[in-house]
């Protein structure tokens, strides 16, 4: 502790001689007496092993100091009235591209977080669809052959003309006539016929039943955008146009980009009150927002640190050092666990249940039973993970709809362990255990049972080695005489794990965690990482990946549609061919059936859909062709000292992530410090 | 003429040879890993938020093979290739589809040449030049101190070093920016503003390169120049009364800078294949990343534009110093 | 022994060797580890140094002294296996090559060229993708020592070129000695200071390679080697974190690692070198 304080005071005086040299020289310069900005920053710090820092509110000294202590990065921009935000998916790679319809276009530069208004967007923070540039939900006839949406009306586009129906239809008819676009194949399946019955409304007829079909519309990270009409018809070739500039109905427009694509700057519309951000929340409050790129975490953590960048997204380890070295940033939890939980997306473990053992169910609950969860959280994510037991993540409304009244299922399910004998598989207690972890590695956070349920999840499955023994035994496996386990027909077992290579990705820790603890449990498991790993996963070559147990839900509304389709048997095809369903290649007859009812039940029906919802999670957990472990984190560190007013766990009035289409809708909240 | 059919002819078809064996290989190398473009793309896709519907993911696999020019045999794809190639074509990048391949190194080249044919022409002049002094006069003590700086900055991993520049020069004094080829906004106009700009932003990676490639140059260059110096004709020349400098200019240095020419060939060839830890580091714009991309996302199209001018670099280069080398070295004859 | 004794008289090689000998018992005191290298969660995270764990602990939970004699005596057996071989390689084709010249010359040349002319970095990073999944000691060795070799045999072989031209050759061939004879006793011990201190150096590049590719991800992480650990510590960002003791060990290592390798070429390649010996050392 004493080492801390005395580097973390080193640089303290460093800065400070620095900060009083520079202000001695400005206020002998500036004649007025300064005002005094306060910043106030709540947060508490403690980790161990690094300096420590305390519940601070810091007091900002005058604007000539702030010259001093953050360079001019802006060539052209007034920095207070600046937003810097980092680009999550890397350096542009093709910038003066924005035709984000044909192929990836880094639509997170601010494409799709800026600019472009979808017709629905999901908030998974506060579990709401919002609408866009529609006007309400959309209307399905009773058999979901058709289908009406009503637009927004008011709103243009950025460049002044209106939007109207005829952009919507002009769209479906341009990606049904060309076949270079992403969403070709799926429209032609579709769509039978798409026309405009006024200004403001589209009618869809399609060819087959698809209650689902207006989920392409919906944006969840992505969906299909509407394109300007009177643009793209001008255009001999939409497929290699290149849309640039980028013209869309949100409250940004499109400053200037760097040809190299390090940055993206976008500029508020000066008729912002015709998008329907404004028209719904509000002027947005900065005036311009950069999208940066940043090759290196060490770099972004010194950007941010220097006051260069305003948000960035990092990794377990870049956000702690990002807290432990800045006073005036905060992480998405004012306490520890610091990390943004509420990512719809539940990861884990994914066995490929087309090759044996993983094809015995008792084989996957062994496995499942080896893990200690403490300690799988502990080496995946130092404890800050919400943890799961069933393959929707704990976060938004799934905790109210489907983790919390399964509790009692969970409780009392078992599993046969031969001789007549049964276990009850659900531990209750394992957040209590995750606490006891966090608290002994120094970190301080609410302990009250509503906040560690939040935090930590509501229970997962025992730490049972003794049972999955049982298990194991029972279907024929027995260990060798340095105890490793060794498969029926007598081999030794060996596990590969399949990752990507990137090692601070989530899936990446799971396997880390998985392998050791198989390992402690006497299997010869290893982690292997490749950049094939997509190829080999679509084929079926493989043991054990982190794929996502079940495909990511919607975040918003109580369907499960997407995630319970992904397990449909008739998108499981033979080893080696690539599949199109859930990579695990499992099915049932009985997940069929759950599917098929749940596609003929109204997505508007709650009560049902939450019924036949749980009823799908329920044979996922019997049948466990994936386990799952915690919900997806993200790392975002928020710098205070131009912008507060931050969407943060306990104000979360949307969703946190400056790459996710709901931005738009944070930036009439945010405030500038004045800095 | 004797020259021209004896050497000349022979070494350019070895030029041309070697050109072709190269290619052949670089084209079908990535082909052999599993790393499947097509599949690449959808998993890109999905991460991305595209819900693709599994119902239409056969149709979309089969119209991303046929974008990519990925039908046919792997025989068919390489005549393509060739077909495409003399045309001066490279095809179109699968990962930035439909961007060009030529545009996108167009974008990167400006960049990665500037930087590394500077600092590779700086630290080769500079780490000779010193080298050399120091390898005449090694008794002496600022020559045993520059080997002793050298040797230490040599070994450091070179992540290590660049990221301690970066931390100090950008961090702990704020002399120079943390990343970027240019200030954000900056448009590129060749006026004194941009290229300050590019200055500032290039000072730090460029240190870095000088500083690990001088180093190098001047340990070699003073050993070379220290076995040199024990040399017959330079003891005589000593005896024999001729001034200090001309023995140093003329009768080591130039000596010793023939195995050194042959390699600075080499790294001027090696500029192609950027510098991919310095681009890291210092969020550079160049080739290095973006082979790198290229690479590990399957990118066939571009990998085989990027190396295809590596392979011309770097033979080229070899070329040209066969070729000259009797000019450095009149001992040496080609007849 | 005379010719230790007259290698102990320059300064850099005494220090070399110590602290190589320091390196190796480093290295066998791996096997005397009382922790397994490849599991974690073994002692408390992120620790100082302290005399229950002499380098602290990482964020992984291990010991880090003992990860690093293992780290140590993994890259030094990847070293030897790259130096090595490729030295075979080497050895044999530039021989070869300077001895027969002619057709087989070019030929070999030819081969030799191709592989300089390949983007090294290209063909590295394809080659650790396609054997991720075999990765180990011996593979990464054998993968680094195909190229390093294509530049020592052009070395070698402008040795024997010249070789080729002095008398004694004329003499050796008039009198009969066949072409193996001819380069293993006569042309060996002049190419020897080049192949050892060719060695030490591809060693060194061996180690530097490895570190290079490890900090991208390319090499087997569950492997303990220099790079790897610190392509770790690069990963949980102990630098910003102000880990001194788990980003200082492998820098420690590999720097005094390669100035040991490298005074220790230059110490024996001058001692080899009768001119210099002389300077050196003194007559006797």
């Amino acid at each position: 502790m004493e080492v801390g304080k005395k580097t973390l005071s080193r640089r303290e005086f460093l800065q400070g001689a620095a900060l009083a040299a520079t202000a001695m020289v400005a206020s002998a310069c500036a004649a007025p007496t300064p005002e005094v900005k306060e910043v106030e920053v709540t947060r508490l710090v403690e980790v161990a092993g690094t300096p420590v820092v305390e519940q601070v509110v810091v007091t900002a000294t005058p604007p000539p100091v702030v010259k001093a202590e953050a360079p001019a990065v802006l060539g052209v921009l007034p920095r207070s009235e600046t937003l810097i935000a980092d680009i999550l998916t890397g350096r542009v790679g093709s910038p003066s591209n924005f035709n984000e319809w044909v192929g990836w276009k880094n639509r997170d530069r601010g494409m799709q977080t800026l600019a472009n208004e979808p017709l629905w967007t999901v908030d998974f923070a506060t579990g709401e669809i919002i609408n866009g540039s529609a006007d309400g939900d959309p209307i399905y006839n009773d058999d979901f052959t058709e289908v009406t949406i009503k637009l927004r009306q008011g709103t243009t586009w950025s460049d002044g003309e209106p939007f109207t129906s005829a952009d919507l239809v002009f769209t479906v008819e341009t990606l049904m006539k060309y076949e270079g676009f992403s969403a070709t194949s799926f429209f032609n399946e579709n769509v039978a016929t798409v026309s405009a019955t006024d200004d403001y409304t589209v009618v869809f007829k399609l060819k087959q039943s698809n209650s689902r079909f207006h989920t392409t519309f919906l944006d969840r990270w992505g969906c299909t955008w509407v394109m300007p009409k009177h643009i793209f018809e001008k255009v001999e070739d939409p497929v290699t146009f290149e849309f640039n500039p980028f013209v869309g109905t949100g409250p940004y427009k499109l400053h200037s980009f760097d040809p190299a694509g390090f940055w993206t700057i976008w500029e508020k519309r000066e008729d912002w009150d015709k998008s329907p951000t404004g028209i719904l929340f509000g002027e947005p409050v900065p005036k311009y927002i950069v999208y940066q790129n940043f090759a290196n975490e060490g770099a972004k953590i010194l950007a941010q640190l220097t006051h260069q960048a305003d948000v960035v997204n990092l990794s377990s380890d870049g956000l702690k050092a990002l807290l432990a070295q800045s006073k005036t940033s905060r992480a998405y939890q004012p306490t520890f666990p610091w990390v943004v939980n509420n990512d719809p997306c539940i990861t884990g473990i994914t066995y490929n249940t087309a090759r044996p053992p993983f094809d015995n169910v008792d084989v996957r609950w062994a496995l499942t039973l080896a893990i200690d969860i403490v300690d799988y959280l502990a080496i995946a994510m130092d404890g800050t993970a919400t943890m799961s037991p069933v393959h929707v993540p704990h976060l938004g409304a799934y905790p109210k709809d489907y983790i919390e009244p399964m509790q009692d299922w969970l409780k009392e399910l078992t599993v046969d362990i031969g001789n007549g004998e049964t276990f009850a598989v659900y531990d209750p207690d394992a957040p209590k255990r995750v606490v006891e972890y966090a608290k002994g590695r120094g970190y301080t956070f609410p302990e009250d049972p509503e906040s560690v349920a939040k935090a930590f999840g509501l229970g997962w499955y025992k730490y049972a080695p003794d049972i999955a023994e049982k298990l194991l035994v029972k279907n024929g496996f027995s260990r060798d005489a340095d105890g490793k386990w060794l498969l029926p027909d007598g081999k030794p077992w060996k596990i590969a794990f399949m990752t990507e290579t990137d090692m601070t990705h989530p899936g990446v820790r799971n396997g880390m965690a998985a392998v050791q603890q198989w390992k402690k449990f006497g299997i010869d498991a290893e982690h292997y990482p490749t950049e094939a790993q997509a190829n080999l996963i679509s084929i079926g070559d493989f043991d054990v990946s982190q794929s996502w147990p079940a495909q990511e839900p919607w975040g918003a509304g109580p369907d499960l549609y997407r995630v319970l389709n992904y397990y449909n048997s008739e998108y499981v095809k033979p080893l080696g061919d690539t599949t199109n369903g859930h990579p695990s290649r499992w099915s049932s007859p009985e997940m069929d059936a759950i599917i098929k009812k749940l596609r003929e039940t109204d997505p508007t029906d709650y009560a049902a859909v939450v019924a036949v919802g749980t009823e799908g999670l329920k044979e996922a957990v019997r049948q466990m062709p994936g386990t799952p472990t915690f919900g997806y984190v993200g790392f975002v560190g928020w710098d205070q000292y131009y912008w507060t007013n931050w969407p943060g766990s306990e104000n979360a009035y949307t969703q946190p992530y400056t790459h996710w289409g709901p931005f738009k809708y944070m930036t009439p909240f945010l405030k500038p410090t004045g800095a | 003429m004797a020259f021209t059919k004896r050497y000349l002819i022979p070494r350019l078809i070895q030029y041309f040879l070697v050109i072709f064996l190269g290619i052949t290989a670089v084209f079908f190398i990535p082909r052999l890993i599993p790393n499947d473009p097509v599949q690449r793309t959808l998993q890109e896709m999905k991460a991305r938020g595209s819900f693709l519907d599994p119902g239409t993911m056969d149709e979309i696999i089969a119209d991303l093979t046929e974008m990519y020019g990925l039908e046919g045999s792997w025989g068919e794809q390489y005549l393509a290739f060739w077909g495409r190639f003399v045309r001066g074509d490279f095809g179109v990048s699968f990962f930035q589809f439909p961007t060009p391949v030529n545009k996108l190194i167009g974008i990167a080249l400006p960049w990665t040449l500037g930087l590394l044919l500077v600092t590779t022409i700086l630290s080769w002049t500079l780490g000779n030049i010193i080298g050399g002094l120091a390898g005449y006069y090694s008794r002496r003590h600022w020559s045993r101190a520059l080997d002793t700086v050298a040797m230490i900055v040599r070994p450091l991993p070179y992540y290590i070093f660049a990221f301690a520049l970066l931390l100090l020069l950008a961090y702990v004094v704020r002399w120079f920016p943390v990343s970027g080829g240019t200030d954000i906004g900056r448009k590129v106009a060749f006026n004194w503003p941009f290229i300050k700009d590019v200055l500032r932003h290039s000072f730090l990676p460029a240190l870095s390169l000088i500083i690990l490639g001088g180093a190098i140059n001047f340990q070699t260059m003073k050993l070379i120049v220290q076995n040199v110096n024990a040399e017959n004709f330079v003891q005589y020349a000593k005896l024999g009364g001729v001034t200090e400098d001309r023995i140093v200019s003329k009768y080591v240095i130039r000596n010793a800078l023939l195995p050194q020419i042959t390699g600075l060939a080499l790294s001027l060839g090696q500029i192609f294949s950027g510098a991919l830890i310095t681009e890291i580091v210092f969020s550079y714009p160049g080739l290095g990343s973006l082979l790198y991309h290229a690479i590990v996302n399957g990118d066939y199209n571009l990998i085989m534009g990027i190396t295809v001018f590596s392979i011309f670099a770097i033979t080229t280069a070899i070329l040209i110093v066969d070729l000259l080398y009797p000019i450095f070295d009149p001992r040496v004859r080609y007849t | 022994m005379k010719v230790l004794r007259d290698l102990f008289k320059d300064y850099r090689f005494a220090l070399s060797f110590c602290v190589l000998v320091v390196l190796v018992i480093m290295a066998l005191l791996s096997f005397f580890s009382p922790y397994d290298p490849t599991l974690w969660g073994v002692a408390p995270r992120d620790l100082e140094p302290s005399w229950e764990h002499w380098l602290g602990t990482d964020s992984n939970g291990q010991d880090i002294f003992w990860q690093a004699t293992f780290a140590v005596r993994n890259s030094l057996i990847i070293s030897l296996i790259a130096g090595l071989v490729s030295r075979l390689i080497a050895i044999i084709v530039g021989m070869i090559a300077g001895y027969r010249g002619g057709t087989t010359d070019r030929v070999l040349m030819f081969i030799s060229d191709s592989l300089l002319v390949i983007p090294l970095f290209l063909i590295m990073v394809m080659l650790s993708m396609l054997v991720r999944q075999y990765m180990n000691l011996a593979v990464l060795g054998l993968m680094l020592s195909i190229f390093g070799w294509a530049w020592d045999a052009r070395l070698i072989r402008s040795v024997i070129l010249s070789l080729r031209e002095r008398e004694f050759t004329q003499t050796a061939i008039l009198s009969g000695t066949g072409t193996l004879r001819m380069v293993l006793n006569e042309y060996m011990p002049f190419a020897m200071p080049l192949i050892f201190s060719t060695l030490i150096n591809n060693m060194s590049w061996a180690i530097g390679l490895e570190i290079t590719l490890a900090i991208l991800g390319l090499v087997n992480m569950s492997i303990p080697t220099l790079g790897t650990m610190l392509n770790w510590a690069i990963t949980y960002q102990a630098i910003l974190l102000m880990r001194w003791w788990w980003i200082g060990t492998p820098v420690v290592l590999s720097v005094l690692l390669f100035i040991a390798l490298y005074w220790m070429s230059v110490s024996i390649s001058e001692y080899l070198d009768p001119r210099t010996r002389i300077q050196r050392v003194g007559t006797q």
